[in-house]
């Protein structure tokens, strides 16, 4: 009972750390709730270094590391669909065409996914889509600047993005699986895992190297997104003046 | 042409009048056509020769740590426009700052910054650096696309996309940028900058302080 009134307590706190009145540095990032994303990005600290870290030592002891790139190269393969539905609502048919290409080749020959021949031997590289940068190219702005708990990074744009993709646009949430919520479960501890072995060594030199870790993460997941969004295509006039 | 309203005299300037502006279009056309076969541009040919020079400097294995990074630093101090950089990632802070700590943290920068670049670049010291191409952002202002190739990646997946950004100072080029994967570096330190002496009522000399403890802990 004490604890729940603790979390309680620690929760209102951070709400209304976060509805102080924004400063005019705050207003000019869009980061209106600043000080709320700080504590909640401390959180996510802890939790990574106590939780998530560990167990992704524990992955990387156990699986090798052929192991793990089957495990990426899996569920790399069965985000897919998601993909290719985002690529179709974006209006990019190459690129729709391509992922259909990916996905038919490396379910097939690439048994079940857990092999990458569509790039390796038939030239075909990946990429990646998703409903928040769907609402992106259809005009809807990101919003003010959130950090989720645990999850990270979450503007109001891309949080609704994960949520249509997760529960409406994934095809897998249509496919008869038993004991679906087991599939579901593990496929996003997998993804978990795989995406927080892959980040590690990034999250680390960025730490390393900077006087504002917040400030940092905000501005390269900002540039990394805006970079996404316009699929990787240069954009010269939108750098500033130096 | 009896029927011409025209004097004779001016008539019979007109097929030649034709033939030569027919000629004209057709020179602009192939000179059009033909650039290609001229060396590329400027910018991207002082990428291409000068980033993979680092790049060879931080893959020296007959080199001591310290031997490689005084080279890289005398490289990336060549190549580079410190100053301005630094001037750039102050951004609001720089028009308050007095001309005491406006030097005192350019030459905190330069340290700093060159530390990083040097930890970014090691990772790809065994690539080869190519040049895709280049876009204006203004004039006497290029970015330069480039990809690093890595040889023994047989995975298929997309070479690194590494862009530079270079301005043209009377003729002589600088790198004023560069990003990795659509990241710009000189736009995140100014972010963090900001965000930092915004949180340290705009102390130049904090950030100094800092800058400092960081590139100390590179070495």
């Amino acid at each position: 009972m004490r604890g729940v009134r603790g979390m309680l307590v620690v929760t209102a706190g951070l709400w209304l750390a976060g509805c102080s009145t924004p400063t005019p540095g705050m207003l000019a990032a869009n980061d209106p709730y600043e000080p709320m994303n700080r504590e909640t990005l401390k959180l996510n600290g802890k939790i990574d270094h106590y939780f998530v870290i560990p167990t992704v030592g524990i992955y990387f002891f156990l699986v090798g590391d052929s192991g793990r790139r089957a495990v990426h190269n899996f569920l790399q393969n069965i985000s897919l669909p998601t993909v290719f539905v985002n690529d179709l609502l974006q209006g990019e048919g190459r690129r729709a065409a391509q992922t259909l290409e990916r996905f038919t080749i490396n379910s097939s020959v690439g048994l079940a996914g857990f092999f990458d021949p569509a790039a390796r031997h038939f030239h075909v590289p990946g990429h990646g889509e998703d409903f928040g940068q769907t609402l992106a190219v259809w005009g809807v702005g990101e919003g003010p600047y959130l950090v989720a708990p645990f999850l990270g990074p979450q503007p109001p744009r891309d949080a609704l993005g994960l949520a249509v993709d997760t529960a409406i646009i994934d095809p897998w949430n249509y496919v008869p699986i038993k004991q679906h919520i087991w599939w579901d479960a593990g496929r996003y501890y997998f993804t978990l895992l795989d995406l927080r072995g892959q980040t590690y060594e990034t999250v680390q030199g960025v730490q390393r190297g900077s006087v504002d870790y917040y400030a940092s993460l905000r501005s390269l997941y900002r540039q990394l997104r805006n970079n996404e969004i316009r699929n990787g295509r240069p954009d010269a006039k939108d750098l500033p003046d130096f | 042409m009896k029927d011409s309203p025209m004097p004779a005299s001016e008539t019979s300037g007109i097929p030649a009048l034709a033939r030569r502006a027919v000629l004209a279009l057709l020179v602009a056309a192939a000179s059009l056509f033909a650039a290609p076969a001229l060396a590329a541009p400027p910018a991207e040919a002082f990428v291409q020769a000068n980033v993979q020079k680092g790049l060879s400097i931080l893959n020296n294995h007959g080199a001591s740590t310290d031997q490689k990074r005084a080279q890289f630093e005398t490289f990336v101090l060549g190549l580079t426009d410190m100053r301005r950089i630094a001037n750039f990632t102050l951004g609001q802070y720089r028009h308050s700052a007095s001309p005491q700590d406006e030097a005192a943290f350019a030459a905190a920068f330069q340290s700093y910054a060159v530390a990083v670049y040097q930890s970014y670049f090691a990772k790809y010291s065994g690539q080869t650096l190519r040049v895709t191409g280049s876009q204006e952002h203004g004039p006497g202002d290029t970015i330069v696309q480039t990809q690093l190739i890595d040889p023994n990646d047989h995975s298929g997946q997309q070479p690194l996309e590494v862009d530079f950004r270079v301005l043209s100072d009377g003729g002589k080029f600088v790198v004023i940028d560069f990003s990795v994967a659509g990241i710009w570096l000189a736009l995140e330190e100014r972010d963090q900058f900001s965000s930092f002496l915004g949180q340290n009522n705009g102390s130049i000399p904090t950030l100094i302080s800092h800058l400092k403890d960081l590139a100390k802990s590179y070495h």
